[in-house]
C-alpha cells in the first residue's frame, strides 16, 4: 500500500520515473557491442520543407565503427502528432531520448490537460542534449533534426541542436550524420537553382531529398543507398505525421536516380 | 481513551454516511463498449469529469473535485511510470487499480484521522475488440469491481440497479448509439437518485412523479453540460482518447427516447 501515490509530484515526468541523465550517460558509454569496438551509430538523415509541412528522410543503416550492424534502423521517429525527430549519432542514446520525450510530452498533456507548447517541447529536447554532454564526450553523441508543424504559424519548421543543447532553426533544410557533410553544398545548389524547398510540392521535395540521400550513400561508406532497403520517409503537416509508402519512394527514386557518377 | 468494538463500527458507519451523503447529489458516469471503441458519458458542472489516463485507459469520476483530481493524477503517474520503466504493453487496468490505486484509497479510508476520499470512479481499458474491453469501478473505501461491456457509477444503490438493467445485454453499433444509450441510462439513474432522496420519491407540488425526461431536461436547464469521450479503436494519431464536441453529442442525443 502506497498512499504517497495520492500525493503526486506535480507533473514532473523525470521525477516520477526516476529518469536521470546520469543513467543515460552510463548507457551511452557502453562501447562494446560484440562486432565492433564503437557504439552503434545512425548515419544520414535529412529534413526539407515542402509547401504543406516538412519532409524527413533517413537511410536505414546503423554502423559500429567499420561494421554494418543493422540495415533496417528506423531513424525518423514521431515524438507526437506534430513533431518528428530524425536521429543521428549514438543509436542507444537516441532511442532512449525518443522514448523519454514521447512519454514526457504525453505525460504533460494528460496530467496538465493541455499539450506542451512547441517552445516547451524544444526546450525539453535542449535540456536533454545539454544533460548528455558528458555522454557525448565519451561516444554517446546524438545530433537530432527536429521537424515540426507549427499550428500557430500554420507552417512547417526545422530545428537542430549542437551537442551542448543550443537550438538553431533552419529556414529550408537540415541534415545530420556522417553523410550530411558531403551533401551540404548540394542543398544550397538546389535552393539556388530550383527555388526554395518550402515552395515545392511533396513529390518534388521527396525526389530531391532521396537524390541527396543517394549522393550521401555514394560518398559516405556509413550511409546506405536505396538498393538494399528503401529509406524511411515521413512528413509532418497540419494533418499530423504520415509515412510515405514504399511505392511512392520507389516512384520518387525512379525520378531522381541517375547512374552517372563523377567518382 | 479506550475504544470498544461498537466505537469501531460507529466510526466506519459515520464515514460511510458522510461520503454517501456527499455522493448522493452527484452526476452518474457511464461507460459503454461499442465497435468504434469505448464511450464515456456524463453531465458535468464547470469542471471536466472524463479524462485520458494512458494510451488505452480512460477515467471518469463523481465526487469532490479535489479527490477526483488526486485519483486522476495518481493513475496517470502510476501508468506512465510503468509504461516508461517497462513497456507500454505492461500497463494494464486491473494491475493499475488492483495493486496501485485501490490499496492507496483503502489506506486513506482506514485512517480514522483522515477525511475519507469523496469519490466513486470508473476506469475503462480499450482492447482490439469490444468483447475484450475492461471496465473497473472503484469505491471510496477502496473496493473495486471489474466488468465487461459496460459500467456505471451513481450516487445510490437503487440508481445503480436501474442503470445496470438498462445496460444489460446492450450492444450499441456505433459511437452515437452508445452516447444515446448512455444518455438514457444517465437520465434513469439520475431520476432514481432524486427519488431516493425523499421517502415518497421526487414528486412535484401537483403530485406528479419526476420522470427521466424531466430529470434530464431539468439538469440541462440547471446548467449542467453534456460531456462524452471516446477511446477510439482505430486512429492514425498517437492518442486514442477524444473528447466529443458539443455538436457531436447534441447530434447523437437529438432523437433521444428516454422511455
Amino acid at each position: 500500500m502506497d498512499v504517497s501515490l495520492l500525493h503526486p509530484k506535480s507533473g514532473d515526468f523525470a521525477a516520477i520515473t526516476g529518469f536521470t541523465l546520469a543513467d543515460a550517460n552510463q548507457s551511452g558509454a557502453s562501447h562494446q557491442n560484440g562486432l565492433a569496438s564503437e557504439p552503434v551509430h545512425g548515419t544520414t538523415v535529412i529534413a526539407v520543407k515542402f509547401k504543406d509541412g516538412v519532409l524527413t528522410v533517413g537511410d536505414r543503416r546503423a554502423t559500429g565503427g567499420n561494421a554494418i550492424m543493422y540495415d533496417k534502423a528506423e531513424k525518423v521517429l514521431a515524438l507526437d502528432d506534430t513533431m518528428l525527430m530524425a536521429i543521428s549519432g549514438a543509436f542507444s542514446k537516441a532511442i532512449e531520448f525518443v522514448r523519454f520525450l514521447r512519454h514526457s510530452f504525453k505525460y504533460y498533456e494528460r496530467s496538465q490537460l493541455q499539450p506542451l507548447s512547441l517552445d516547451g517541447k524544444l526546450n525539453e529536447i535542449g535540456r536533454l542534449m545539454a544533460g548528455n554532454l558528458g555522454g557525448a564526450m565519451s561516444g554517446g553523441l546524438v545530433i537530432p533534426v527536429i521537424a515540426v508543424y507549427d499550428q500557430k504559424q500554420s507552417a512547417g519548421r526545422i530545428f537542430f541542436y549542437d551537442a551542448a543543447g543550443a537550438r538553431f532553426e533552419n529556414l529550408q533544410y537540415a541534415a545530420a550524420g556522417s553523410g550530411s557533410v558531403q551533401i551540404r553544398g548540394a542543398f544550397e545548389y538546389i535552393v539556388r537553382t530550383k527555388g526554395n524547398f518550402s515552395e515545392m510540392p511533396l513529390e518534388a521535395a521527396l525526389a530531391e531529398a532521396l537524390h541527396l540521400l543517394e549522393i550521401a550513400a555514394d560518398l559516405d561508406s556509413a550511409t546506405a543507398g536505396a538498393g538494399k532497403v528503401l529509406p524511411l520517409a515521413r512528413t509532418v503537416t497540419a494533418a499530423g505525421v504520415t509515412e510515405i509508402s514504399d511505392d511512392a519512394i520507389r516512384a520518387a527514386l525512379g525520378a531522381s536516380t541517375t547512374t552517372a557518377t563523377s567518382i | 481513551m479506550s475504544y470498544n468494538f461498537y466505537d469501531f463500527q460507529n466510526a466506519i458507519q459515520q464515514r460511510n454516511d458522510y461520503v454517501e451523503d456527499q455522493l448522493r447529489d452527484g452526476s452518474p458516469v457511464i461507460g459503454i463498449s461499442c465497435p468504434d471503441g469505448i464511450v464515456l458519458f456524463t453531465l458535468r458542472g464547470t469542471q471536466r469529469k472524463l479524462f485520458e489516463v494512458y494510451d488505452r485507459i480512460a477515467y471518469g469520476a463523481m465526487g469532490r473535485q479535489s479527490d477526483v483530481e488526486s485519483i486522476r493524477i495518481a493513475a496517470i503517474d502510476s501508468a506512465h511510470r510503468e509504461g516508461f520503466q517497462r513497456s507500454v504493453d505492461d500497463v494494464c487496468l486491473s494491475r493499475l487499480v488492483g495493486f496501485g490505486i485501490s490499496p492507496a484509497v483503502k489506506q486513506v479510508y482506514n485512517d480514522q484521522r483522515a477525511v475519507p476520499l469523496t469519490i466513486r470512479a470508473l476506469f475503462a481499458e480499450l482492447h482490439d475488440s469490444a468483447a475484450d474491453d475492461v471496465f473497473c469501478t472503484l469505491n471510496y473505501d477502496g473496493e473495486y469491481r471489474i466488468s465487461k461491456g459496460s459500467a456505471v457509477i451513481t450516487g445510490v444503490r437503487s440508481a445503480d440497479d436501474s442503470a445496470k438493467d438498462l445496460l444489460k445485454d446492450a450492444s450499441p453499433a456505433s459511437r452515437d448509439e452508445a452516447i444515446r444509450l448512455a444518455a438514457k441510462v444517465w437520465a434513469h439513474a439520475y431520476t432514481a437518485m432524486r427519488h431516493a432522496r425523499k421517502p415518497g420519491g421526487d414528486v412535484d407540488e401537483t403530485g406528479v412523479r419526476l420522470t427521466p425526461e424531466a430529470a434530464f431536461k431539468g439538469a440541462l436547464d440547471k446548467g449542467l453540460i453534456l460531456e462524452a469521450a471516446l477511446l477510439t479503436r482505430s486512429t492514425t494519431r498517437t492518442s486514442r482518447f477524444e473528447c466529443c464536441t458539443s455538436e457531436q453529442i447534441s447530434a447523437a442525443v437529438a432523437d433521444l427516447d428516454l422511455g
